[in-house]
């Protein structure tokens, strides 16, 4: 009994000392924004290596998405001959949920967890305190410039990949819905509005949002060598999709 | 240039400094030896404001960082040049871009093109000519440590730190790091603080002697004076001896 009020206290001191160091974290950044000192060299070569090198992911990724979602539809649409239902629904599902959701888990995985370990490997090979040495601050060197990226890359290849998905579910319509082309276009643009493409939107900012602070405070408090890295990287993408599924109830609900 | 006075630092409950006080004034060459794990990296991480003082002050010409907040020990880091024990290279750049940085990062007056240079020929004289392009991960780590020295030098700092320059080369290279550093510091006139485990080397380098043990100071004076201090723990590191208090 006294073992378990025990286990319950240690859970929720970590919990107050990481929601903290996170806070603290996010005040740091902000106050690094006004007025901005961050270094443009590091935040255009994250930029590039964030967001251009994921392109080909993301469009793989959004492409299938909007497939698999004519593809469980059409089962239906068969039966009921709802064809002029399928652009409407694919549109709607993609641009407000199914879109933002997939290509920030998916971004988590490639550009959140990558960067967790690029930092941890920094902290324990004392590569940060290299650059502190050198009169440099880590913050503006190395977290706002991500942060930033991170934020704006993932709000960028949302819009990408909401396109691409259209098209996925455009041409798997074709292919496996018997589906015109014209049939999905007038049922995607009478019912689908610029509200719903916002609404998504706005998800995947604060998705980028999560992403960054969560993954660039598990790789500065990284302790403890490569299995540290590696209990780091898991850490992130662990907190980062949950941040995700969780926020996104709240913005879902309060958005609608 | 460097006062400590009764600097102490305390980790994570353990006392890894205790009451160090001590001056290194401009000029002079100060080795700092000691045991294994003694503190003596640490102490070097504290004079350049990486870790913070418990108790006591820290002055580096006049000013005081103990205590002292990220953004003022900033101008303060950058009159400090240090070598990392492990070197601390940056990954992420290639071998001359890691020597190049720390001037390319102040207000050297140089431009883009000769700051490269001078980079080259840094490397050159740590006897890495034909090594620029390379990234850190494909070099040796006597190699490593050479860039390392290269880059705590490049913009020729009143404080030079040394975290174990010579390990892991060989006797002609030691002696030729020796070398360079002697000519930098005869040039800068800087104050230059080395920590080394090859005590003999070390000894034919400095002319004044730091020696650590437990966080706290047991020698502190002229090089050649070590040879008469009677404390027995010092008495048996410099002898290498099997008994004793070590
Ligand atoms: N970040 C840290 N947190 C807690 N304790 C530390 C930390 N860094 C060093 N220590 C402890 O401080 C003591 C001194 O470490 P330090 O690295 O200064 O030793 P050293 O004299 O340089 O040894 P060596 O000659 O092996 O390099 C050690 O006992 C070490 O365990
Ligand atoms: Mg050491």
């Amino acid at each position: 009994m006294y073992n378990l009020i025990a286990k319950i206290g240690e859970g929720a001191l970590n919990l107050c000392h990481e929601t903290g160091g996170l806070l603290h974290l996010l005040f740091m950044v902000i106050k690094s924004l006004f007025p901005p000192r961050f270094d443009p060299g590091e935040f255009l070569r994250n930029l590039y290596k964030m967001g251009v090198k994921s392109v080909p992911i993301i469009i793989l990724t959004a492409f299938f998405t909007g497939g698999i979602m004519v593809i469980q539809a059409s089962v239906f649409v068969k039966r009921f001959g709802a064809t002029s239902l399928v652009g409407w629904g694919a549109g709607y599902a993609v641009f407000r949920e199914v879109g933002p959701i997939l290509l920030g888990l998916m971004f988590s995985g490639r550009v959140g967890s990558n960067n967790t370990a690029e930092l941890g490997t920094m902290v324990v090979t004392e590569q940060i305190d290299g650059l502190k040495a050198l009169g440099i601050d880590p913050m503006q060197y190395l977290i706002v410039p991500r942060v930033l990226s991170m934020i704006i890359m993932l709000f960028l290849l949302t819009i990408i990949g909401d396109v691409i998905a259209i098209v996925g579910a455009a041409l798997f319509g074709i292919l496996i819905a018997d589906v015109s082309f014209a049939a999905f276009w007038t049922s995607f643009s009478q019912n689908v509005h610029v509200a719903d493409v916002v609404h998504g939107l706005i998800k995947a900012g604060v998705f980028g949002f999560i992403v960054s602070l969560t993954s660039c405070y598990a790789g500065m408090t990284v302790r403890g060598g490569a299995v540290g890295v590696g209990r780091a990287v898991n850490n992130a993408v662990v907190t980062a999709a949950l941040g995700i599924v969780i926020s996104d109830y709240f913005l879902t609900y309060s958005l609608s | 240039m460097i006062t400590l006075k009764n600097v102490s630092c305390k980790m994570s409950g353990k006392q890894i400094l205790d009451g160090i006080t001590a001056t290194f004034n401009k000029g002079e060459i100060w080795g700092i030896i000691g045991p294994p794990g003694c503190g003596k990296s640490m102490l070097m991480k504290l004079i350049c404001g990486l870790y913070p003082v418990t108790d006591g002050d820290l002055y580096i010409e006049s000013e005081n960082i103990a205590g002292m907040s990220e953004v003022r020990l900033v101008p303060v880091r950058r009159k400090i040049g240090m070598l990392f024990q492990n070197n601390a290279l940056f990954d992420f750049m290639n071998v001359w871009e890691n020597v190049a940085f720390p001037l390319s990062r102040m207000n050297s007056g140089l431009s883009p093109e000769e700051i490269r240079l001078k980079a080259f020929e840094r490397l050159k004289a740590v006897g890495l000519g034909g090594s620029e392009e390379k990234m850190p991960s494909e070099l040796s780590g006597g190699m490593r440590k050479r860039v390392g020295v290269a880059r705590a030098i490049i913009t020729e700092p009143p404080v030079i730190i040394y975290d174990e320059p010579t390990a892991g080369l060989d006797p002609v290279t030691t002696s030729k790091i020796y070398d360079l550093l002697n000519e930098i510091q005869s040039r800068s006139q800087s104050v230059v603080l080395t920590i080394s485990s090859d005590i003999i080397g070390l000894r034919s380098f400095v002319k004044n002697i730091l020696f650590i043990n437990e966080g706290k100071i047991l020698y502190c004076g002229p090089e050649q004076e070590i040879d008469h201090c009677t404390d027995p723990v010092v008495y048996q590191f410099l002898r290498g001896l099997d008994e004793g208090p070590l």
